[in-house]
């Protein structure tokens, strides 16, 4: 009798547990596509029975916030999103789950993704960490109907002695700069603050250049004429051909310049495409293009790559329900939704899609971007790569450095950091 | 011949069982924290490997001195501390003196210069570099409309530290005033009467009644205010990550940096110790000052 | 005439400094009623006004849960706190209970930067299970304000006051009543500043919050933190936002005009 009552009991509770509905919890940063995917969440609810509870925090704080969870055996999140910055690091200090088995058992392709994306925010030494969710590598916003003004054609024409049009060449971007910084407007408006503004727009700076920031045994290749030339020009667009104190902008900051109409060209991440033609946030609403950074020859770009990844932390509470969302969220068809709304994809058969193309032509520059795009290094101290070049590039526009010492103290850190990473014997 | 020991006893005792319940409540919860800091301050621990498999010894204090960029954090801080606290005393004073013989308008004022305190420094941080743009921002602008040429506030060496402690006062003065109008308010009023009687004027009433009634409040402001300061980081994260250059970059702000991106905590924690041992050393002198004076 | 001149001086002095810290504030109020494209045109222009900032802080974002999140973990907080850091305080000032070294070590954990407690105060209240809760906050907020209420309380209680109570003492009062009805009425500016203060402190703390509170327990700070995104600034809901936050000032206001006008003060014991 009592038995039977144990049992009915025990019964009861596993089963009113299981009509618990699971819930899938999950960190994100707040960007334009953490609200895409909030929008097509009840999808997933309705498909799997699933919920789904996002906890969205400013971008900058996240990683604080994510330390302690990750260090702790079981934390609170299901799944998380990673910048590449910390891929390094959290797959070195062994905080994610290898994704690779259920990738093989779910027949999940992954070879849709572009593979600078994969190499990216993807795979770290061949183990398969996390799905690329969305890119952010950078890209050259410039007025293209400043460009198409035949005033200015001729003007640029007898000052340059070529044709004003959308720059082939990193140089030919640059005369373009020099030219339009008159009447009240930039040539340039650049984010300079520290660390991470102004160490990614540099990077397009030293790519365009023809530059890297080392060669295949992770030795590094900044200080020569190629990183003191990007300096330089680096901080003659910010002193002569921008506007005043974008030494200390943020992308918010240099992006309101831009969406005044006050600047010519801005490089930056490749969102703020969608955002220029808000007309609540730009007056330049359809006078606006992006481009690949123009390289050092037609052939080659200088954009920089960035991307956020979906992973399930080792710390994870429900492993399972978090790998069935990471494959719906990263469907073709959820994927191309989120594209639809404005997003950022990943996947080449999302750029690819007519609709998507039809919708935002400019899709295929997009593309583009990140196929002629270079990666930022990435190993474990990545984020402290980023601290070091943005404090060492800041003290040069400021005056406070030369060129070439600055980019020394970058190399002698930076071999340092690679060295207790294993990567530089 | 007892009694006057029975009676400390029975102080002692109930001085006690006045702090046990917040003592019991700091032992449980932060004890743990600054222990565990002090610990992790002679070990090799970083965030790649979590453990405390290597004591180091002193190494990390070592290397934390060592660091030039470290000392400039400190010197910087310090500077920054001095200026926040000494002006923002400054026109606390003078605003709780006067808010304290005013009747009329008073919880106006007073609601007026609560408004920034319960302003998180991030908004407030924000904000003002909505304001402080420089070709966009308000504050330029008004000043072009009275011909000065416009300031590059967070994009200058020189300028930078000054535009924080600027802003950190437009937030944080109040925290100053609310505390110095509370120990005006809780003055006695004879001794003013007293020396009315006297003959004594306003101001030297201020320099002998007021003044030296206030020290204790004064000093535990400052004192507050001042450990307050020295841990500002959000204000600068926000508005300048402790640029250009390394212009603004206080040592809370470092600390942070050596903690969360160079994932070095036996560093970090050592660091806050050296702080720590920095701001106990001010902290007791203040006190004994505070105790001579009373 | 130098009577006029005494009441008219004083406020001056307050309108220049009130109009100091209200001028932003307007600006920010207009901000708020306008969209990010007005808001940055410099000359500044009317552009487009309306009230769909506010709309859209309570639409879009969890504006309400953190306001909420925030007022009862900063209310209990204090509520929590002054009672225990007034008691603690009397103690300090009056029976000097552990020396100048308690008094010491309690400030001491609060001169440790924040950042460096946070990783083991993670493990405190994950092994206390409490993670992602109010009461996490609650708890963690107190350990700030604990050693800062007390030691403004200190200052509020040494003094004059001692002999007082020890007249009272001599007339048959116990110590507790005479902490009770001699040292806390006449330390109540005092004590109402901290009250304020606590609360201030609890309602601005970030880094904590931020680290221990999980879905739905997000309080304002962080929240709105949130609105500086990952493109750009969402200065105008921002703004809005904190219009709405600012409001319970001005309904405190009322009950500063009672306790505000004077504590009680020693000769009106005497």
């Amino acid at each position: 009798m009592l038995r039977q009552f144990v049992l009915g009991f025990a019964l009861a509770g596993g089963l009113s547990a299981h009509a618990y509905a699971e819930t899938v919890t999950i960190l994100m940063e707040s960007v334009p596509d953490t609200e895409y995917v909030k929008t097509l969440v009840p999808e997933f609810t309705k498909e799997t029975g699933i919920n789904v509870s996002l906890e969205v925090v400013n971008y900058a704080e996240m990683h604080t916030k994510l330390v302690p969870q990750l260090v702790a055996s079981k934390g609170s999140y299901s799944a998380l999103v990673v910048d590449f910055y910390w891929v390094g690091e959290f797959t070195k200090a062994g905080w994610l789950q290898p994704l690779d088995d259920r990738i093989a058992s779910d027949k999940f392709d992954t070879s849709v993704y572009v593979p600078k994306m994969m190499d990216l925010v993807g795979k770290v030494d061949g183990v398969t960490y996390m799905l690329p969710f969305y890119n952010y590598a950078m890209g050259l916003l410039y007025r293209k109907d400043l460009l198409a003004d035949p005033k200015n054609q001729a003007e640029f024409k007898a000052k340059f002695g070529m044709d004003l049009g959308v720059p082939k060449t990193w140089d030919e971007y640059l005369k373009q700069v020099e030219f339009f910084t008159k009447d009240g407007m930039y040539g340039v408006v650049n984010q300079g603050l520290r660390p991470d503004p102004i160490a990614m727009e540099w990077s397009n700076y030293l790519f365009a250049n023809g530059g890297e920031y080392h060669d295949d045994n992770w030795k590094p290749t900044l200080n020569n004429e190629i990183g003191v030339k990007a300096i330089e020009q680096y901080s003659t667009n910010i002193e002569k051909y921008g506007p005043l104190g974008a030494a200390s902008f943020s992308f918010d900051e240099a992006f309101n310049v831009m969406a005044q109409g006050k600047a010519y060209s801005y490089i930056t991440y490749n969102f703020f495409r969608a955002g220029i033609d808000d007309p609540s946030k730009s007056s330049v609403v359809g006078k606006v293009e992006i481009m690949p950074v123009p390289g050092p020859t037609p052939e080659t770009g200088g954009s920089l790559n960035g991307a956020w990844g979906w992973a399930i932390p080792k710390s994870s509470p429900n492993p399972d329900a978090a790998w069935k969302f990471l494959k719906w969220v990263e469907s073709h068809q959820t994927a191309k939704k989120r594209a639809l709304q404005g997003g950022s994809p990943t996947r080449t058969d999302v750029f690819d899609d007519p609709e998507v193309n039809a919708k935002y032509p400019y899709a295929s520059a997009l593309k583009q971007m990140l196929l002629t795009s270079h990666n930022f290094p990435v190993f474990t101290y990545t984020p402290q790569l980023v601290e070091v070049l943005g404090r060492e590039l800041s003290l040069v526009v400021a005056g406070e450095k030369a060129p070439a010492e600055a980019l020394a103290t970058v190399e002698t850190e930076m071999a340092e950091l690679a060295r207790k990473d294993g990567k530089l014997k | 011949m007892n009694q006057p020991s029975t009676i400390e006893a029975a102080d002692r005792r109930f001085g006690w069982f006045m702090s046990a319940p917040t003592l019991a409540l700091l032992l449980a919860v932060i004890l743990f924290p600054v222990f565990w800091a002090l610990f992790t301050s002679v070990h090799d621990y970083t965030l790649i490997a979590p453990n405390f498999d290597t004591f180091t010894g002193f190494r990390n204090y070592l290397t934390a001195i060592g660091d030039s960029q470290f000392r400039h954090s400190l010197w910087l801080t310090s500077l920054f501390v001095l200026g926040v606290v000494l002006i923002e005393f400054a026109i606390g004073f003078v605003v709780a003196l006067m808010l304290n013989s005013v009747v009329r308008f008073k919880p106006i004022y007073y609601g007026i210069l609560l408004c920034p305190l319960l302003m998180n420094p991030v908004i407030v941080g924000l904000i003002w570099r909505m304001f402080l743009h420089p070709s966009l921002g308000i504050v330029n602008y008004l000043l072009t409309v009275l011909s000065i040429a416009p300031v590059n506030w967070l994009g200058s060496t020189k300028v930078a530290i000054w535009t924080i402690v600027m802003v950190d006062i437009w937030h944080q003065v109040s925290f100053m005033i609310v505390l110095l109008l509370a120990g005006l308010s809780a003055l006695p009023k004879e001794p003013y009467e007293a020396a009315r009687v006297d003959g004594a004027g306003t101001f030297k009433a201020f320099r002998h009644i007021t003044l030296p009634l206030m020290w204790p409040v004064i000093i535990v402001t400052l004192l507050i205010r001042l450990i307050f300061a020295v841990k500002t980081y959000d204000l600068v994260y926000i508005m300048t990550r402790g640029g250009p250059g390394t212009a603004t970059d206080f040592v809370s702000y470092f600390i942070y940096r050596t903690a969360f991106v160079s994932l070095n905590v036996g560093e970090a924690s050592a660091m806050s110790a050296i702080l720590l041992a920095l701001i106990l050393l001010l902290t007791s002198y203040l006190y004994r000052y505070m105790r001579s004076l009373s | 005439m130098k009577q006029t001149f005494k009441i008219v001086i004083p406020h001056v002095i307050l309108t220049v400094f009130s109009l100091a810290i209200v001028m932003p504030l307007i600006w920010l109020l207009r901000v708020s009623l306008t969209d990010r494209i007005t808001a940055y045109k410099i000359p500044p222009e009317i552009g487009t006004l309306g009230f769909m900032n506010y709309y859209e802080i309570f639409e879009r974002y969890a504006f309400v849960s953190w306001f909420l999140n925030s007022l009862l973990i900063a209310l209990l907080a204090t509520a929590i706190s002054l009672p225990l850091a007034t008691a603690m305080a009397y103690a300090f000032a009056r029976f000097n209970t552990g020396g100048p070294l308690l008094r010491l070590g309690v400030l001491a954990s609060q001169m440790l930067p924040p950042i460096i407690i946070v990783l083991p105060l993670f493990g405190v209240f994950l092994f206390a299970g409490l993670l992602q809760s109010r009461t996490a906050l609650i708890v963690a907020h107190l350990t700030i304000a604990l050693p800062f209420l007390t030691w403004i309380l200190v200052s509020f209680f040494e003094g004059d006051l001692a002999r007082l109570e020890e007249a009272a003492r001599v007339d048959g009062a116990s110590r507790w009543q005479a902490f009770r009805l001699i040292a806390v009425p006449v330390a109540a500016p005092g004590i109402l500043a901290a009250g304020l203060l606590g609360f201030i402190l609890s309602w601005n703390e970030f880094l904590f919050a931020l680290v221990l509170s999980g879905p739905g327990t997000q309080t304002l700070p962080v929240g709105l933190a949130s609105l500086e995104t990952h493109a750009g600034v969402e200065i105008a809901p921002l703004a809005a936002a904190t219009v709405v936050s600012l409001l319970p000032v001005f309904a405190l206001l009322p009950f500063l005009r009672k306790h505000l006008i004077k504590g009680l003060s020693l000769g009106a014991l005497k």
